[in-house]
């Protein structure tokens, strides 16, 4: 085997699979990670966060992103739910990415919506974002739900905080229930 | 080699105990000679390169499927040249295996790799289990919980960078911070999502940083 000259640095490393190295120094970096297998183990450590990141996609979507996805190739199938609406819905088999449309919504006035996503069973927050996409025609969010979410506990809540322009106080609220089902592969 | 459940960060993983102490010269070597050694020095030389060559393939590729098939047509065209006599510096084959993955990277299919008929695929396919390199793909269920008990702006961070494809001094100015600054959290942010993910029940523990 051969000695490594000097681990690479988790930062330098963490940098390389941003994509955010000068050339030439992420050249000096693959050179290094082809004669040294420690350190390559450590890159693949860092990879394995920062690569299943970049393959999952943000909780809620815009519409233009979910027309791309479309275009691609992606298979989606939608799903509209009210406010207070609780029901279960069912990830086919021949669907790549559902799609849950919170809807009913007034968002003419809206300046940012806010997204907390809970299960319902037990009160675990999964996720809080501060602002999400959403719709301002449709009167409504998009959420993407992902096949390998399945992981994750199937009885969700989605709780939604519309702001007012202009009028920091104003914020209306509406929660909807997804209870999710994966058939057996 | 390192022994993936026993490696201890980047010192000791370069400094480490070996379970086969050739030097990677000297597996070319063997190679070339044709001997008795031969297979086992494939598959080792195999063992020890496909790691990386996946993650070259998944840096420059973006993609799974294609980093797969860049690691066995990269190793084939290596295991083809060892035997051959071909690679010119026994010392440098770790040079010579990036060359080949950069020359290759641009015009990898599965076809190319998969059609090539030759036993070489055996022993790429025996020596180097793809089911070892999970390390690559981390549970998506656990990471998202990790990710939602970053504080905000790590969690800002970390997604402008790997979800939106901002560079730091992207970020730097939609958040108001240095760029410098950007990337001193996304290390922490990084690192720490790696401790939640082992702490959590990953593959293994966390090793020093």
């Amino acid at each position: 085997m051969n000695i490594c000259q000097g681990p690479l640095a988790w930062g330098t490393l963490v940098d390389y699979w941003a994509g955010d190295l000068p050339p030439a120094e992420a050249d000096r970096v693959e050179e290094h990670l082809f004669g040294c297998a420690g350190c390559a183990e450590v890159a693949a450590r860092v990879a394995s966060v920062t690569e299943t990141l970049r393959a999952v996609l943000p909780p809620a979507v815009s519409r233009a992103r979910l027309d791309a996805l479309r275009a691609s190739g992606i298979r989606l199938r939608e799903n509209v739910f009210s406010p207070g609406e609780r029901r279960a819905v069912l990830f086919e088999h021949d669907a790549d990415l559902l799609i849950h449309r919170l809807g009913g919504l007034d968002l003419t006035g809206a300046d940012h919506v806010s997204l907390r996503i809970v299960v319902e069973s037990t009160g675990e927050q999964l996720a809080e974002l501060d602002a999400v996409p959403f719709e301002r025609g449709e009167g409504a969010v998009l959420i993407a739900c992902q096949r390998h979410f399945a992981s994750l506990p199937a009885d969700t809540r989605f709780e939604l905080a519309i702001h007012a322009s202009g009028i920091p106080s104003a914020v209306t609220r509406a929660e909807y229930t997804v209870i999710h089902q994966f058939p057996p592969a | 080699m390192h022994d993936a459940t026993t490696a201890a960060g980047p010192a000791a993983a370069c400094y480490g105990p070996l379970s086969m102490e050739a030097p990677d010269a000297e597996l070319i070597r063997t190679i070339a000679g044709a001997g008795p050694g031969g297979p086992d020095a494939e598959a080792e030389l195999c063992r020890r390169f496909a790691p990386r060559v996946y993650l070259y393939g998944r840096r420059h590729l973006r993609d799974e499927d294609r980093a797969r098939d860049l690691v066995q047509a990269v190793l084939l065209a290596v295991l083809q040249a060892a035997r051959a006599g071909r690679v010119a510096e026994p010392e440098h084959v770790d040079r010579f295996i990036l060359g080949t993955c950069r020359n290759m990277a641009s015009r990898v299919r599965a076809t190319e790799a998969r059609s090539a008929g030759s036993e070489a695929l055996d022993v790429i396919e025996s020596s180097a289990p793809w089911a070892t390199w999970n390390e690559a793909r981390a549970d998506v269920g656990a990471l998202l919980r990790c990710l939602a008990a970053l504080d905000e702006r790590s969690r800002q961070v970390v997604t402008l960078t790997f979800q939106d494809e901002y560079p730091a001094d992207e970020i730097a100015s939609r958040l108001t911070m240095s760029p410098g600054n950007v990337r001193v959290t996304r290390h922490r942010a990084v690192a720490a999502l790696r401790r939640c993910l082992d702490t959590a029940g990953g593959p293994r523990k966390e090793t020093a940083q």
